[in-house]
């Protein structure tokens, strides 16, 4: 198993918000979680990064055979993990480009790779940049500011092409996106599906699953899976709302 | 040494002698309390600090202090800049050295003049740039024993005349440490500082900018960066006294363990000095519970039609940021390193000479490790 998260529980400010949530993933499938506003997606993407403030009082994850809810948030990450943002953080005085170098070479240092010179990180990132529309321009502003809403959600598929994750989570990237933009972050991650990344797929819409089509689809309420079935749930969900579909598993 | 300069030698002596050590209870010297911790006499027997320009540029005039017979110049000048507050007048009275420099109309140093004060004691400095001309003053500041360091800097910046004055002071944490600095500025004449301040047991840094013709421009920036015990005070009274005058500030400070870094700036918009402009921001970043920032902007206004903006914020890393950080893979430490260099970078690169930009980097990296560390 890739990911395995058992009977979950965790609290954000001394409220429950996950009240038992157990999932399961093997390598190279991608699971979608839907779920109404308020029914802990986002706190299930933050546990899972390792955010602080996010505190588990029950249950278990595992990730790849370790004990993910043991590691920092850094080592998360050089392990594979990645979590693509809802809100990506603007960070002036830091440019896209050494915050790409810096987070590249940390990863690699932690997993006792050579770290790459300023010339062959350029060369790395342009490489993967222009599929997603992201010209040298951009990679020399400041991190995420002035950027559209577009822009900072290519940025995040941008990272999970350099990082190669083995497991990537992707909260709420279709938020705030038009219709291209949505096209083009659906299509970038689309093309880094391989059999062995698995990838959790978290969304209000339907819509993004059209093109980032899942092998299994969740429903998220009040803290807990209950619903799950194949990529037609979705349809179903987006045709009658989740109110009927929640009833219903009730 | 001529008669005018023992006569307002003699002056500057009964001036301190009469008004004392700052303390407290004046208002400017609030977070910083010399008379708490030094008295007179210690200054008054500390001796002459020590300078050193190891390579004076072609083109910059320079007379030793130290001397006698000073030319008319430096005569007219020294000790006749500025307002005169006690602790300039007494690095006058007790100095017995310091260092002139001129130059002379419409000649453009390229080169920075690379000033080294060291040892403990008083001394004073006197800039005078005639008619358009330019010149780079980097002063570099070290201290490792010694009680007290007492400058009085003098600039005079006749029309035109440009001047960029980048300061670095290494810690000192066993010293007192305080210089003051009067400018004059003609019309059109640009004066262009920037501080690095790395603090000391209680550490002074005080400027008088006078703008006194039309059109004159002061800007200064600068960063603190402090840890353990140590003080940082940058107070600085920009006077806009002609009309069309701008300045600019921007200061960023970090305090870490139980350190205190201070600004005050005060802007006084005299009257008839319409169509001015004056900005200032500070910002500081605390990094303990026990670090103190104490940032004040203060603006006097006289006159009609100027402009005056000001902001002062004091926080602490972002959260969200450290997070979305790390998440990426970087370390914590190296993630809130990553942070304070991103704070401190638009103060450090309002300095446009590459290597003194680099050597201010290379002192911040130096100062953050004590920066970081929480209170004991």
């Amino acid at each position: 198993m890739m990911l395995e998260i058992k009977d979950l529980h965790a609290s954000v400010g001394g409220k429950e918000i996950l009240k038992g949530l157990t999932l399961s993933m093997r390598a190279g499938e991608v699971h979608a979680i839907m779920g109404p506003n308020g029914s802990g997606k986002s706190t299930l993407s933050y546990v899972l990064a390792g955010r602080e403030g996010y505190e588990v009082t029950g249950g278990s994850v595992t990730y790849d055979g370790h004990d993910l809810l043991a590691m920092k948030i850094e080592e998360r990450a050089a392990k594979g993990v990645f979590l693509a943002m809802q809100y990506p953080v603007e960070i002036p005085g830091v440019t896209t480009l050494t915050f790409l170098k810096t987070a590249l070479n940390a990863q690699r240092r932690a997993r006792g790779e050579p770290e790459l010179d300023a010339m062959n990180i350029l060369k790395f990132v342009r490489q993967r940049a222009t599929a997603l529309q992201i010209n040298e321009e951009m990679l020399k502003r400041a991190l995420n500011v002035g950027f559209s809403g577009g822009e900072k959600k290519r940025l995040e598929i941008l990272q999970m092409k350099l990082f190669e994750p083995k497991l990537a989570i992707l909260d709420e990237t279709d938020s705030g996106l038009d219709i291209d933009a949505l096209k083009l972050v659906a299509e970038g991650v689309e093309a880094l599906r391989t059999p062995e990344r698995s990838m959790l797929v978290i969304t209000h819409y339907q819509r993004l699953l059209n093109y980032i089509v899942p092998d299994r689809v969740h429903v998220l309420a009040d803290g807990r899976i209950v619903a799950a079935g194949g990529k037609e749930l979705a349809l179903e969900l987006e045709a009658k709302g989740y109110a009927d579909v929640i009833k219903v598993s009730a | 040494m001529s008669a005018p300069r023992e006569a307002r030698r003699a002056e500057a002596l009964e001036s301190f002698r009469v008004r004392g050590m700052p303390h407290r209870r004046f208002e400017h010297w609030r977070y910083s309390d010399l008379r708490a911790v030094l008295d007179a006499g210690q200054v008054a027997q500390a001796g002459t600090a020590h300078w050193q320009i190891p390579e004076p540029p072609a083109g910059v005039e320079l007379f030793d202090l130290g001397k006698d017979c000073a030319p008319d110049w430096v005569a007219r000048n020294l000790g006749n800049v500025g307002n005169r507050p006690t602790m300039e007048e007494a690095s006058l009275a007790f100095a017995d050295g310091g260092v002139a420099l001129r130059v002379p109309r419409g000649a453009q140093i390229a080169k920075p003049v690379r000033l080294q004060v060291s040892a403990a004691g008083n001394l004073r400095v006197l800039i005078v740039l005639e008619d358009d001309a330019a010149m780079t003053l980097f002063e570099v500041h070290t201290m490792d024993a010694g009680l007290v360091r007492n400058v009085g800097v003098e600039v005079a910046l006749a029309n035109g005349a440009r001047l960029t004055h980048v300061r670095c002071a290494s810690p000192s944490p066993r010293s007192f440490t305080i210089e003051h600095i009067a400018v004059e500025a003609a019309a059109n004449a640009h004066y262009v500082a920037h501080l690095a301040n790395f603090g000391s047991r209680l550490s002074r840094t005080e400027l008088h900018i006078l703008l006194q013709g039309e059109g004159a421009e002061a800007h200064l920036s600068g960063v603190t960066v402090l840890g353990g015990e140590l003080h940082a005070d940058v107070t600085s009274h920009i006077e806009h006294a002609a009309g069309k005058t701008l300045s600019t500030q921007l200061f960023k400070h970090v305090a870490g363990g139980r350190s205190r870094a201070v600004y005050q700036g005060k802007i006084t918009v005299r009257e008839g000095a319409n169509g001015s402009d004056s900005r200032q921001t500070a910002k500081a970043l605390l990094m303990s519970q026990r670090a103190e920032a104490d940032l004040k902007p203060e603006l006097i206004i006289f006159a009609d039609d100027v402009k005056c903006a000001h902001g002062a914020a004091v926080g602490d890393l972002d959260e969200d940021s450290l997070f979305y950080l790390r998440s990426r893979g970087i370390p914590e430490r190296e993630a809130r390193k990553l942070l304070i260099h991103a704070f401190l970078e638009e103060a450090i690169a309002a300095v446009d000479d590459g290597a003194l930009r680099d050597h201010i980097w290379q002192d911040v990296e130096s100062a953050l490790p004590r920066a970081m560390e929480a209170a004991k």
